[in-house]
């Protein structure tokens, strides 16, 4: 499971005496979902040659919170999501959602779920579509049409509503996939490269829909390779590479309280500073009328900065710089031994 | 039920709305016009004629709809990738496929039941009696056609369209056949060829009991003795393949 910090069971707590009998019994909230020691093998057709496309993945999604999954292609990201709904079989380990199979009705109830690319029939119109959708909730003919019309209105499709989805662009189609995954109000939210085909004001809705749902109550994992994104949404993300995770954990606990540079911003320094900077191992950059100077450790900051109170150097700024996630993302990858597959 | 129903609408509305059935009908209904141009030939037998080719022409094109529009099917939802987002669903996978086999044979009877009317009238206006007795041949032949779509979606749930279409046209190829297959192989035919003989024929459905023309090209409607036997062995054998059609795609797996 290579360096796993899963803290998932970190808010178990201990319920007090139970009938005044001085009791202790555990009270630990039932993962919304659970994904232990899978594996999945699929085997060529023709060859029979066994091929591994996720490897012994365990994770546990919390009540309201938005799990990212992160990797780079063939990392085993939609494979694990086709898994948990149920669209495949896992070759070894368990699934539970509340505690069902990813096939029990109950548990697929309260799922909502947009596929990677999605593409729905396109002889029907958004509304048809979403009409159809309720139908396989079990949602009485109105309240499927009152919550597709809240829907449409909020993803901006309501003027489309009627059009044939032969005619949807890219970002219309992943619109229309959010409001058919939030028709049923789902209590966990799975959502396969959200962010996909969509312009940066979509991006910027996908977000605040996500971060509303978040604030009703729901689970969200979802899959993504835009890691900027990614880390401002995310509670808490796994990274996955070759089939495995490589790590599990909140994006802060990952990424560290640590300081990876400080940037000191200084106005004109003279040739022969900048050189004995760069000599000492710092980076120095001119930025316009000023100066960037990027220090690594903290003890050497405080010399820097001597030296330019000394020479008279006017100091804009000092800033701290934190890794990103996409920095702690391509290092895990590295780290892990063979980079991108 | 409400599953399995919106997923029959859905089926129905993409065949009417892709317009080959519109155009099968119209085509159809050519036919039926244009039979009336055979009739001098028949010697004063004009209505038998249209009856007979208007009722073995409409079958022929509804059951050409049922192999068609069947064989891509689930096909077409696996490539473009519209099937995950409904499997992902509340829905058993059974129910996706009983509803998938609905849509199409109420689209195919539909059809049939459309040209039988057009039959009717067309006999009406050149003969000046309707006839009632084509009534039980078309009951039968949607019967028939449940069978051939059952047998159709059976195959389309684990093979490529072009095998689906050709397991689906020699499945009502031998079926009709089937009794004379029999009879033929039981006469001094090798053990083998009599044994595959044997299994074809008690494998196969036997299409032969859905034939009910001669009936009603001689105006003697079908007897409710025969039309209760058809609709017994038409729903064994639809439930038959429902039961294996959903059994298969229940284990199928969506990479």
């Amino acid at each position: 499971m290579g360096r796993e910090r899963d803290d998932s069971r970190g808010k178990q707590t201990w319920d007090a005496e139970v009938a005044g009998r001085g009791v202790m019994r555990e009270v630990a909230p039932l993962p919304v979902l659970e994904v232990s020691a899978v594996a999945k093998v699929y085997r060529d057709p023709m060859t029979l040659k066994p091929f591994t496309a996720v490897e012994g993945i365990s994770l546990s999604l919390r009540p309201g919170e938005i799990f990212g999954l992160l990797g780079p292609n063939g990392a085993g990201k939609t494979t694990t999501i086709k898994m948990i709904l149920g669209l495949t079989r896992p070759t070894r380990g368990t699934i539970r959602i509340w505690g069902r199979e990813p096939q029990d009705r109950a548990a697929r109830m309260r799922l909502g779920y947009l596929p990677e690319n999605p593409c729905f029939y396109d002889h029907l119109s958004a509304r048809e579509y979403l009409g159809l959708v309720g139908s396989l909730f079990d949602l009485s003919s109105g309240t499927a049409r009152r919550r597709a019309d809240e829907l449409l209105k909020r993803l901006g499709l309501e003027a489309d509503a009627r059009k044939p989805l032969r005619k949807f662009s890219k970002g219309m189609t992943q619109r229309l996939g959010i409001c058919q995954a939030l028709l049923n109000e789902p209590d966990i939210l799975i959502l396969d490269e959200p962010m996909s085909g969509l312009d940066p004001i979509g991006r910027a809705d996908m977000k605040q829909i996500l971060r509303e749902e978040r604030a009703r109550g729901a689970t969200v994992l979802m899959s993504s390779h835009v890691l900027a994104e990614t880390e401002t949404l995310c509670d808490r993300v796994a990274i996955l590479h070759r089939g495995r995770v490589l790590e599990v954990g909140e994006v802060q606990g990952l990424l560290g309280a640590g300081v990876i540079e400080w940037e000191v911003t200084v106005e004109t320094i003279s040739d022969a500073a900048a050189a004995r900077l760069r000599g000492e191992g710092h980076r120095v950059d001119a930025a316009g009328r000023n100066w960037i100077v990027r220090v690594r450790e903290a003890e050497e900051l405080q010399e820097v900065l001597r030296g330019f109170t000394k020479d008279g150097v006017f100091i804009h700024s000092v800033e701290p710089r934190r890794p990103s996630l996409e920095e702690h993302f391509v290092r895990a990858i590295q780290e892990s031994g063979a980079g991108r597959a | 039920m409400n599953r399995v129903l919106a997923i029959a609408q859905n089926t129905i509305r993409e065949a009417v709305r892709e317009r080959l059935v519109l155009v099968l009908g119209l085509f159809g209904f050519a036919l039926l016009i244009g039979s009336q141009a055979l009739s001098p030939l028949a010697l004063g037998e004009g209505r038998k004629v249209v009856i007979d080719f208007g009722l073995a022409g409409s079958m022929l094109l509804a059951t050409l709809l049922a192999v068609f529009l069947g064989s891509s099917l689930l096909h077409k939802e696996l490539e473009r990738r519209t099937v995950y987002s409904i499997l992902a669903k509340p829905i058993r996978r059974e129910e996706f496929i009983l509803g998938k086999f609905l849509g199409l044979w109420v689209t195919t009877s539909a059809l049939l039941a459309a040209m039988a009317v057009i039959l009717a009238m067309v006999v009406t206006v050149a003969y000046g009696d309707t006839p009632w007795s084509i009534l039980g041949s078309v009951g039968l032949s949607v019967i028939e056609l449940g069978i051939v779509t059952a047998v159709v979606v059976l195959f389309s749930s684990f093979t490529t369209p072009a095998l689906t279409a050709f397991f689906g046209i020699c499945a009502v190829v031998v079926g009709h056949f089937a009794e004379d297959l029999r009879y033929f192989a039981s006469r001094g035919a090798p053990p083998l060829v009599r044994a595959l003989t044997e299994t074809v024929y008690w494998t196969l459905p036997h299409l032969s009991v859905f034939n009910a023309r001669g009936l009603a090209v001689h105006g003697i409607p079908v007897e409710p003795e025969r039309m209760l036997f058809a609709l017994a062995y038409g729903a064994l054998y639809i439930g038959g393949l429902m039961i294996f059609a959903g059994t298969v795609f229940r284990r199928r797996e969506f990479r």
